[in-house]
């Protein structure tokens, strides 16, 4: 009998459902959810440590600033995002252009880069780091603002991807009521479509805030390139900063206290946000027909449409390839066999990382998706969230505590099992969320007849479902496979040792050779592009199939 | 060949209850058809019988063996949905293979099925086209081949007519059932409508708040109905209620009471109801006699036409009476007899309508189309 008949046997008995899933529960809960705030734990067993640096003003003001700095830029990047993302959100579903379909593109190419490689590449931009000088652009630029501008290009498609996502669920015909019961567009955008975009705003803002806080190697580089990485923190870069210089044991006590802060604080902002956006309505009762109407016509909306435009090409597009410059100057001379073993280190952990995400994943979605109403249901589809939206390196610094306390054997090999781990927990949010919406979007009933026409329950999956959601399996892959390529916070808090390509970069750049980084960074970027492009391949194939 | 009995099925959904001590026979190769309101638990009772659904209590036996707790795929129960739920990355080819497939039939032989079946809805001509490329009644059509290939015994229909054109759904009516008939198998067939019930189904149950009241062949739920509800579910009926007065010639009189202290004295079937009890009289429209002034014979009590509404082969005339509104189907012919304003004198025969024990306080309520 072959595996596949035997599991099939299997599926058939309720007994047996209940094992399985019970399991793929109890390895997310002690593999992903529990190792992920662990260090939250260390603040009752290893209270002295964390009083020794309350104790200790420099230290506490330094780690009190950083958080400050993390939580204020997260919240302010999230905003400019709501503000510019709506009306591009706009353009991209509700107008046809000519060359659409490439801004569709440009607006993916952040996702695609690594985030150490835009560090360099704004920093490039908009500043005048040492070694290249860009005329005309030399801002001085303080580095709050710099690391502002930073976050704004990595959260930017996020948010105009869920707005896009609930706008084009959103029929045009409640706008079109609306205006022939003479409402202007203004009017009728504001009191009708834009109250039911709370559920994309909602995904949108958790999604960018949870980005923007976890983002740690463009950070640091960017500081580190400016001059500010021992001056100005965020709290991953004050993580990332502490680990290197002092080493984890030394600086237990503060990496311990913001690890636990920026958990904690993450936590509860992710519950308010759910508590306030649900209670919080756009205001609808008043209406202002003749100002509608002003902004309705004429150069208004065509200066609002130019705006959204002309910030997504200066402000994310052009500083992001601005790396490209590079290849304009003589080729750096880079040591290959590094970066190729490199290279081979985050293809094995992305790798490792995604295939244990699919196989553990889907159960998890299809039950989520299928229970819903249920009590376990719910709890389960808030605790998928907590791994997103933990800092990742936060999230890196209390899984290798966690293991470390188990086991402290230090070889190289598990050091790098950790860090597949550590890379598991924050794509899995990715992949589950994705088949999760997948599922939802199928009728149930294509399972239940396949059933009354005799086939076992996995068979019914592997047969019915899974043909139809697959492009949206492989989609949630490699989105997750290029998110674990880019990471560069959760590898380094986890180990130091474990280079992965934007560790590597990262590496570089400590040792100020900024024209390798470059040039691996582009290495990099290229890899990512053709993992993208296959995305949209399997997606449009996937779309013309359905 | 199956024999299926559902025993006392309970199922509840928090407060509601879909299947209330729902028990019901099917008899081996009958076409039965569950008729019921929206919300009145058919589909529930369809999904226990395959098992998608496993009920809180009660018991469902196929040929005397309890297969309660019986897995969906061992049931040989195939369920045909609204949806169809064709597989949409498989061509109707693949799709009608699918169980042949899942069940590992020799190769030749499930061809021969397949292509047989295929034949049999006269899909030849789009074996190889994806569902989304098909007509609604060509979807229809490939769903039931899907269905007929799986080796079944029991066929389960849940609304299976119901997202088609209304043209196509009458002429899918006889060709469905035919082909159910022709290989031999047990259909139980959930659908809303009356007149597809009455004119596909074997029996008919009438199901109501998750209990089957009435069991019986079209004719006898037509002509014969168990309560006022079915009076009127099945077939619309005048309804009237009032008190027994007396029993003569084989019929019984019932005094109705309606607005304004009006009485008057109607015939209706012989009942055990005693002489003073609490009397429902349900007359089918088409059973209602509305005479014009110097019209055959007198009615029991006289009306005011308020409306005449042309339907084709048939009229309906309402009329406003002391008792109510009441309507009369007629034959299209009767359209230039009946004009509004005019005074009509309203009657039926004794052995066309029937007569229910129901105290008028609670008519309404066993009227209640949920």
């Amino acid at each position: 009998m072959s595996l596949f008949d035997r599991i099939n046997e299997a599926s058939d008995s309720g007994r047996h459902r209940k094992a399985w899933f019970g399991l793929v529960c109890i390895v997310f809960v002690s593999l992903i959810v529990v190792p992920s705030v662990f260090v939250v734990s260390k603040i009752f067993t290893d209270w002295a440590l964390v009083e020794g640096v309350l104790g200790d003003p420099g230290t506490a003001s330094v780690i009190q600033g950083a958080i400050a700095n993390s939580f204020s830029i997260a919240l302010i990047v999230t905003v400019l995002d709501i503000l510019v993302g709506i009306p591009m959100a706009w353009i991209m579903v509700r107008k046809q252009f000519r060359g659409k379909r490439y801004l569709d593109t440009a607006m993916d190419m952040p996702l695609a880069f690594p985030t150490a490689v835009l560090g360099i590449s704004v920093v490039m931009f908009w500043g005048a780091p040492e070694g290249i000088d860009v005329p005309g652009l030399g801002l001085s630029l303080s580095p709050y603002v710099m690391v502002l501008l930073l976050h704004l290009i990595f959260t930017y498609p996020y948010m105009v991807r869920s707005l896009s996502a609930i706008l084009e669920q959103i029929e045009p015909n409640y706008e079109t009521a609306a205006m022939t019961l003479s409402a202007s567009r203004f009017t009728a955008v504001r009191t009708i479509t834009l109250p039911l975009f709370r559920a994309g705003l909602v995904t949108g803002f958790i999604l960018c805030f949870a980005r923007s806080l976890s983002e740690t190697g463009g950070t640091y580089i960017a500081l580190k390139m400016l001059g500010f990485q021992s001056s100005f923190f965020t709290g991953p870069t004050f993580i990332n900063n502490a680990k290197s210089m002092l080493g984890a044991d030394a600086a237990m006590g503060p990496l311990i206290l913001i690890s636990v802060l920026m958990i904690v604080l993450a936590l509860a902002l992710l519950v308010a946000a759910r508590v306030l956006m649900a209670r919080f309505k756009i205001p609808v009762s008043r209406v202002w027909p003749r100002l509608g109407r002003r902004l309705s016509r004429g150069a208004v909306p065509k200066a609002k449409d130019a705006f959204s435009v002309a910030f997504l090409v200066a402000v994310i597009l052009i500083p992001s390839f601005y790396i490209f410059a590079f290849l304009t100057r003589p080729i750096a001379d880079i040591d290959y066999g590094a970066l190729a073993g490199a290279i081979g280190t985050s293809f094995l952990v992305a790798g490792a990382a995604v295939a244990f995400d699919i196989a553990f994943g889907i159960p998890m979605a299809l039950y989520i998706a299928r229970n819903r109403g249920a009590l376990a249901g719910k709890i389960l589809d808030e605790l998928v969230n907590v791994p997103l939206i933990i800092p990742t390196t936060a999230l890196g610094f209390s899984l290798a505590l966690f293991w470390t306390s188990i086991y402290d054997g230090g070889s190289s090999a598990v050091v790098l099992a950790m860090v597949i781990l550590g890379h598991i927990s924050f794509t899995y949010p990715l992949v589950v969320r994705n088949i999760i919406g997948a599922v939802e979007e199928v009728d149930a009933s294509y399972e239940e007849v396949a059933m009354t026409l005799g086939a076992k329950p996995f068979q019914a999956f592997t047969d019915v479902l899974a043909p139809i959601i697959k492009s949206s399996v492989i989609a949630g892959a490699i989105l997750a496979f290029t998110r674990s390529l880019g990471e560069t916070g959760a590898t380094s808090s986890i180990s130091t040792a474990v280079d992965t390509v934007p560790v590597y970069i990262m590496k570089l750049v400590n040792g100020r050779m900024y024209s390798e980084a470059a040039m691996c960074s582009i290495i990099l970027i290229m890899i990512c592009f053709v993992l993208i492009f296959a995305v949209r391949a399997v997606l449009g194939r996937g779309a013309r199939d359905a | 060949m199956p024999e299926i009995v559902l025993d006392g099925l309970v199922k509840r959904y928090g407060s509601c209850r879909a299947a209330d001590g729902l028990s019901l026979e099917i008899r081996d190769g009958e076409y039965l058809c569950i008729l019921g309101p929206t919300g009145s638990g058919k589909t529930t009772c369809l999904r226990m019988i395959c098992g998608l659904t496993r009920p809180d209590g009660g018991r469902v036996l196929f040929d005397g063996r309890d297969a309660t707790r019986d897995p969906v795929s061992a049931r040989s129960a195939t369920m045909l949905s609204q949806s169809y739920s064709l597989f949409p990355p498989k061509t109707v080819h693949e799709n009608v293979m699918f169980s042949p497939k899942i069940k590992e039939w020799p190769e030749e032989e499930a061809k021969q099925v397949v292509k047989s079946m295929i034949g049999m809805v006269h899909m030849e001509s789009k074996a190889e086209s994806y569902p989304r490329e098909l007509s609604g009644g060509q979807q229809q059509r490939t769903a039931l081949a899907r269905a007929l290939a799986s080796d079944s015994e029991i066929l389960l229909l849940d609304e299976p007519l119901r997202a088609l054109d209304a043209r196509l759904r009458l002429e899918l009516r006889k060709e469905l059932r035919s082909m159910v008939k022709e290989m031999g198998l047990t259909a139980i067939h959930v659908t809303h409508d009356q007149d597809e019930a009455l004119e596909m189904a074997d029996r008919i149950a009438v199901i109501r708040g998750g209990r089957i009241i009435q069991v019986g062949t079209p004719m006898d739920v037509f002509r014969d109905p168990a309560t006022p509800f079915v009076a009127n579910f099945v077939g619309r009926s005048n309804i009237f209620s009032g008190r027994k007065t007396g029993e003569s010639g084989g019929a019984s009189e019932i005094e109705v009471s309606g607005a304004g202290g009006a009485v008057a004295t109607v015939r209706a079937r012989a009942s055990d109801i005693p002489i003073g009890g609490a009397a429902a009289v349900a007359v089918k429209i088409g059973a209602t006699a509305m005479a014009g002034s110097g019209g055959d014979g007198p009615g029991y009590f006289p009306g005011k036409v308020a409306r005449v509404l042309y339907e084709g082969a048939t009229i309906t005339v309402e009329a406003d009476t002391p008792f109510g509104a009441v309507s009369a189907k007629l034959p299209d012919r009767m359209y230039e007899d009946y004009s509004e304003g005019m005074e009509v004198s309203i009657g039926w025969r004794p052995e066309d309508a029937s007569v229910f024990g129901t105290p008028p306080e609670r008519l309404e309520e066993e009227l209640r189309l949920d």
